[in-house]
C-alpha cells in the first residue's frame, strides 16, 4: 500500500469504528432486546468499510479474490491476524486467533458469546459479500472454535453456485 | 524499583547506611589491623574510587551538555505554541467542550447499571477532566506570557480535587519547556501513542473512547426509539475537539517534540537521583581517605583505623548505588 493510501485506509477505520463488542453485549444481555439493531449497526459499518477499501485500493472486481483482498486489508486495520487456508475463484477461506469476542467479560457465558458471534459474523459476512461480490452471491461459515477455547476460528466464504 | 524512587526511603536507606557504617566501624576499635594492611587498603580503595569518580564526572559533563542542548531546543520551541498554536479562543473553546464531556459522561456514568458500559463512561469523565485542568495550565502560562490579567474562567468550574491537580501541575512547570509535557500529555490521551493501526498503548485513548460511546448511544436510541441527539451531539463534539487537536498534534510531531522530549527524560535519569547518590557516597569517603593518607604513619595508624573502616563502607554503599544507578539506566 502506498503512504497515502495507508492515511486514507486510517482514516476511513477512524470515520466507520467498529462498535465495542466486549460494552456493548453486557448492554444488550441486560436489556434483553437490540440484537436486531446490533446486527443492522454492523452491516451498515462494514458496508461501509467494504465500498471504502475497494475504491481506495481501487478493486474493481466482484469476485472472491476482491473479497480476500478487501478482507486482507480491513484485518491489517484492525490488527487482526488472519492465516489464508484456500483461496479459489469459488472459495476463500482463512483462520484467525483473535477477535472481538473474545474479549468479552468472563461473567458473560460461551452461549451468549456464541449467540452474539453469529449476529456479529453474519451481519459482517453478509456486508462484505453484498457489497464486494453481490447480494445472496455467497455464504459464510465460521467455527466459533475461538470462543470455545479450542483453537484457532476458520471462516470460509463460498460462492453459492458452487455449492 | 518504583517504590525505591520514593524519597522517603532514599532517606531512610541513607539513615541506615550512614548508622551501619558507624556501628560496624565502632565495633572495629578493638580489633587491631598492622600498619602496613591499612595503608594498602586505604591505598587501593582510594586509587579504585578515585578512578570511578573520575568515570562518572566524564559522564556528567557529557549528560549535562546532551541536556543544555536538549533544553535549549525545547525552550525555543515552546513559546511557539503559546503564542501561534494555541490561541486564546482555541483554548477556551477546547476547554469548554471538555467541560461538556465530562458534565454528560459523569451523569452517565451515574445512570447506567451496566459495569462495562460503566467503566466506559467514567474513564471518559476523567480523562475529560484531566484535558481540562492541562488546559487550564496552559492558559495560565498563556495569560501570563502575554501579560494579560489573570481570569481564573477554567478554574471556576474546577472541584477541589481537580483544583489540587491543577495546582500540582501548574507548580511542577518551573522550566519553560516543561508546557510541552503537557503538551505531549494532552496529544497521547487525545489520540493515543500510536502505531499506523495498532494502539501500542494499553490505555484507549479519549477519541477512541468517545467513539466507542457515540456507538453504544446510537445503538441504545435506536433499541428505545428515543432522541438521536445524545449520539449527534457527542459526534459533533469529537470531530471539533479533533479538529483543533489536529493542527497541534501535526506542529508537534513536526517540530519532533515527542523525540527530543523522550531524549530529555534519558538525559533526567543519567543526571537523577541515584547517579547524584553514587557521586556523594563515594566522592565523600574519598576526600576523607585523601585527607588521611599524607598524615597516616605508624603512629596514627590506630586512631585513623575506625575512619578508614566508615569510609571503606560508604564506598561500599556508593557502589550499591552505582549500580542501582545502571540498573535504572538499563529499565527505561
Amino acid at each position: 500500500m502506498k503512504k497515502s493510501a495507508e492515511e486514507r485506509i486510517k482514516r476511513l477505520f477512524a470515520e466507520y469504528p467498529y462498535p465495542p463488542i466486549d460494552v456493548i453485549i453486557p448492554i444488550l444481555e441486560r436489556a434483553g432486546r437490540g440484537e436486531k439493531e446490533l446486527e443492522s449497526q454492523i452491516y451498515e459499518i462494514y458496508c461501509n468499510l467494504a465500498k471504502g477499501i475497494k475504491e481506495i485500493m481501487s478493486l474493481k472486481g466482484n469476485n472472491m479474490k476482491t473479497l480476500a483482498r478487501v478482507w486482507e486489508v480491513a484485518t491489517s486495520a484492525e490488527g487482526m491476524k488472519m492465516q489464508p487456508l484456500e483461496l479459489s475463484e469459488s472459495k476463500f477461506s482463512f483462520s484467525i486467533t483473535d477477535c472481538p469476542m473474545i474479549h468479552v467479560g468472563k461473567n458473560v457465558s460461551t452461549n451468549v458469546k456464541g449467540k452474539f458471534c453469529d449476529i456479529v459474523c453474519t451481519a459482517g459476512s453478509r456486508a462484505l459479500m453484498d457489497t464486494v461480490l453481490a447480494p445472496h452471491k455467497g455464504i459464510c461459515a465460521w467455527s466459533k472454535t475461538l470462543i470455545k477455547g479450542t483453537g484457532k476460528c476458520a471462516v470460509t466464504f463460498e460462492l453459492v453456485k458452487a455449492k | 524499583m518504583s517504590s525505591l524512587n520514593k524519597p522517603l526511603i532514599i532517606i531512610s536507606i541513607l539513615l541506615v547506611a550512614v548508622a551501619v557504617a558507624f556501628v560496624l566501624s565502632w565495633q572495629t576499635v578493638a580489633q587491631s589491623v598492622g600498619y602496613t594492611d591499612l595503608t594498602r587498603a586505604l591505598t587501593t580503595t582510594t586509587a579504585t574510587f578515585g578512578t570511578l569518580i573520575g568515570v562518572i564526572t566524564a559522564g556528567l559533563m557529557f549528560t549535562q551538555g546532551a541536556f543544555s542542548r536538549l533544553a535549549s531546543e525545547l525552550n525555543e520551541k515552546s513559546p511557539t505554541y503559546l503564542t501561534e498554536v494555541l490561541s486564546l479562543e482555541k483554548i477556551q473553546s477546547i476547554a469548554a467542550r471538555l467541560a461538556a464531556l465530562r458534565k454528560t459522561f459523569t451523569q452517565f456514568a451515574s445512570t447506567t447499571t451496566v459495569k462495562e458500559e460503566r467503566d466506559l463512561y467514567t474513564r471518559i469523565a476523567i480523562k475529560a477532566s484531566d484535558l481540562f485542568v492541562d488546559f487550564a495550565v496552559i492558559l495560565k502560562l498563556k495569560l501570563r506570557q502575554q501579560g494579560l490579567p489573570d481570569t481564573d474562567l477554567l478554574v471556576s468550574e474546577m472541584d477541589s480535587t481537580l483544583y489540587d491537580v491543577y495546582e500540582k501541575t501548574r507548580r511542577d512547570i518551573k522550566k519553560e519547556w516543561q508546557l510541552l509535557n503537557i503538551i505531549k500529555r494532552i496529544v497521547d490521551a487525545w489520540e493515543g501513542q500510536t502505531a499506523f493501526f495498532l494502539e501500542t498503548t494499553s490505555k484507549p485513548a479519549l477519541k477512541a473512547d468517545l467513539k466507542n460511546s457515540i456507538a453504544i448511544l446510537k445503538l441504545k436510541e435506536k433499541v428505545d426509539q428515543g432522541s438521536a441527539d445524545i449520539a449527534k451531539n457527542t459526534a459533533k463534539t469529537l470531530n471539533e475537539i479533533d479538529d483543533e487537536f489536529s493542527e497541534l498534534s501535526k506542529r508537534f510531531h513536526e517540530d519532533r517534540i515527542p523525540q527530543l522530549l523522550s531524549q530529555m527524560v534519558q538525559a533526567s535519569i543519567l543526571r537523577g537521583r541515584y547517579f547524584y547518590l553514587t557521586l556523594s557516597f563515594i566522592a565523600i569517603p574519598l576526600l576523607v581517605n585523601l585527607i588521611i593518607l599524607p598524615q597516616l604513619s605508624q603512629a596514627t595508624a590506630t586512631f585513623f583505623q575506625p575512619i578508614i573502616w566508615a569510609t571503606s563502607l560508604l564506598s561500599i554503599i556508593g557502589v550499591v548505588f552505582l549500580f542501582l544507578y545502571i540498573y535504572k539506566i538499563l529499565n527505561t
